[in-house]
């Protein structure tokens, strides 16, 4: 498949990279590992005249405990041993992504901002155009909720669950300067399958920034699919804990991705469990509760049903295991 | 800096050791550069979108794929094709072991499986069959159900034929 021509540009600075940005904005994509943005070009899916490639950009670069940069490679932050024994549930994500080949170029900054995904937009242009295109495409309906003017695309990103369940922070530079963004507020159910996240069009990703208390915390991640390389997740649940020496619970957080256009935080719903001693009870409670909240509907492999009830299986279970409880047997 | 719409400036690309200077625009993909310009058809086409691993190349020795690859971000890199590490009469031992053991049938998908899995044993000369079955985790074949192939790399790190 050939791509429609347009013009490739390759900034060295990341100054440079957002002043450019600026001057082409929203006529332009980034351009980080491809692996996403590419697959979607050669479908036609929001092809852009402009490409800003990443790759020369030296600040983007570099793994440490405190930072990890935007153009980091899945591949090498899943084989960092330092990283891997401090954030368990970051590399378990990262190396659940796709495949090894896949995350050989695809990177950090790339999975936060990875496309959302839907049966009816993942698919060719004559394929979308027999059936009528979609909002999210050159249409003006919604394929899955037509009685709805918004997106229900899917939110399939492995690594922001795992990090918005640290307080991570991305580091972010616009033409005007930089911000930090906690990645649990870089996306929410203010926007849509189409408004995906909070930065603005000219925004570049930095880096992710971890405070001092993520390395106190316990984390794992579990993933949905059905083949257990190449497939996007259906359901990805991602926790972190740290627990007294007597076992009580002093900081619980969960998000799950996934399932809706955003990976969702349920804090109303971990607070409960801090201060306590956690029971399985109380952690069947929990899982109960976001199984009745989550919503996700028929827009890939899975039926919604089962996606649903799984997330409240795999919080269970995810819960359970990180605050040391043992789950019942029959 | 910005380089001009579907402009056609010449590139230098340095393929399985031979640097070449090319008219390459901007959306050109390494995979189309390499069939259609070089002619080098043993890297091949499945899916064109990252989801078979047929097109597998290295890029200053790392297995990529090459249908996700824009071949101007490349230049300047050392890229190495299945013709790269075929030897120049017969083939190298990695190959004879997918003839030997049956881990090729129809053959669509072995130029990708030979560049993932050599990489790994220039890597890790002994890995165990987990290890294996991890790293060729990105490449598809219909036909042989990869038990043989997986036997093919595993007797090549342990030297027997
Ligand atoms: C077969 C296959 C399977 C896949 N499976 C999974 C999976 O299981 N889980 C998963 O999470 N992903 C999956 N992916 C998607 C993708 O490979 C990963 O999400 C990858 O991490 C994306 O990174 P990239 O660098 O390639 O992103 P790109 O394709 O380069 O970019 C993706 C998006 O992010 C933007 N972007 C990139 N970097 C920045 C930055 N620094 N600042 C601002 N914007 C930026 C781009 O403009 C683009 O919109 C899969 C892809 C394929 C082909
Ligand atoms: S959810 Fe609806 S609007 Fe969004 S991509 Fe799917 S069909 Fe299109
Ligand atoms: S052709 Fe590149 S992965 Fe299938
Ligand atoms: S031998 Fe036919 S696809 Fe692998």
């Amino acid at each position: 498949m050939h791509l429609d021509p347009f013009e490739l540009h390759r900034p060295s600075s990341v100054e440079e990279t957002v002043s450019l940005a600026g001057r082409l904005a929203p006529a332009f994509d980034y351009i980080a590992g491809g692996t996403d943005l590419l697959p979607n070009y050669k479908m036609r899916l929001n092809v852009r005249p402009n490409l800003i490639a990443l790759e020369d950009v030296s600040e983007l670069r570099g793994i440490s405990l405190d930072r990890v940069g935007a153009m980091v490679r899945l591949g090498e932050l899943e084989t960092d041993p330092a990283f891997g024994s401090a954030y368990r549930g970051v590399v378990e994500a990262a190396a659940e992504v796709a495949t090894p080949l896949v995350r050989a170029s695809g990177t950090v900054g790339g999975n936060l901002l990875v496309e959302t995904r839907c049966f009816f937009f993942n698919q060719s242009f004559p394929w979308r155009k027999s059936l009528g295109f979609c909002l999210k495409a050159d249409g003006d309906k919604c394929h899955v909720v037509p009685q709805k003017e918004k997106c229900y695309a899917t939110f399939s990103g492995d690594l922001a669950p795992t990090l918005a369940v640290l307080d991570a922070e991305v580091e972010v530079a616009g033409p005007d300067g930089r911000r930090r963004v906690p990645v649990a507020s870089l996306y929410d159910a203010s926007g849509d399958g189409i408004q995906r996240h909070h930065l603005r069009p000219s925004e570049l990703i930095v880096a992710v920034h971890f405070p001092p208390e993520a390395r106190t915390l316990r984390g794992s991640y579990r993933k949905l699919r059905i083949r257990p390389s190449f497939d996007f997740p259906e359901l990805g649940v991602a926790v972190a804990a740290r627990q007294s020496a007597d076992g009580g619970v002093e900081r619980l957080a969960l998000s799950v991705g996934g399932l809706e256009t955003y990976p969702r935080r349920f804090d109303d719903l971990t607070r409960r469990l801090v201060g306590e001693r956690p029971t399985i009870a109380k952690v069947r409670e929990l899982a109960d509760a976001v199984r009745q909240l989550v919503r996700p509907v028929h827009n890939t492999a899975l039926a919604p049903d089962y996606r649903r009830k799984m997330a409240g299986v795999y919080v269970r279970r995810s819960v359970a295991e990180i605050l040391g409880v043992a789950e019942e047997t029959r | 800096m910005g380089e001009g719409m579907g402009e056609s400036t010449p590139v230098r690309l340095r393929v399985n050791g031979v640097t070449t200077a090319l008219v390459c625009p901007p959306e050109r993909i390494l995979l189309d550069l390499l069939r259609e310009d070089l002619n080098l058809t043993g890297t091949k086409r499945g899916c064109d979108l990252g989801t078979c691993g047929c097109c597998t190349v290295w890029v200053d020795g790392k297995p990529v794929l090459s249908c996700l690859t824009l071949a101007r971000l490349v230049s300047g890199r050392d890229i190495t094709t299945i013709e790269g590490v075929t030897p120049a009469s017969g083939l190298s031992d990695l190959q004879r072991a997918f003839v030997d053991h049956g881990a090729t049938q129809c053959g669509f998908c072995t130029p990708g499986f030979v560049m993932t899995a050599t990489a790994l044993l220039r890597d890790h000369p002994h890995p165990t069959k987990p290890e294996i079955e991890r790293a060729i985790a990105g490449n598809l074949c219909r036909c042989t159900g990869y038990i043989k192939i997986v036997e093919a790399v595993a007797a090549t790190a342990e030297g027997r034929p």
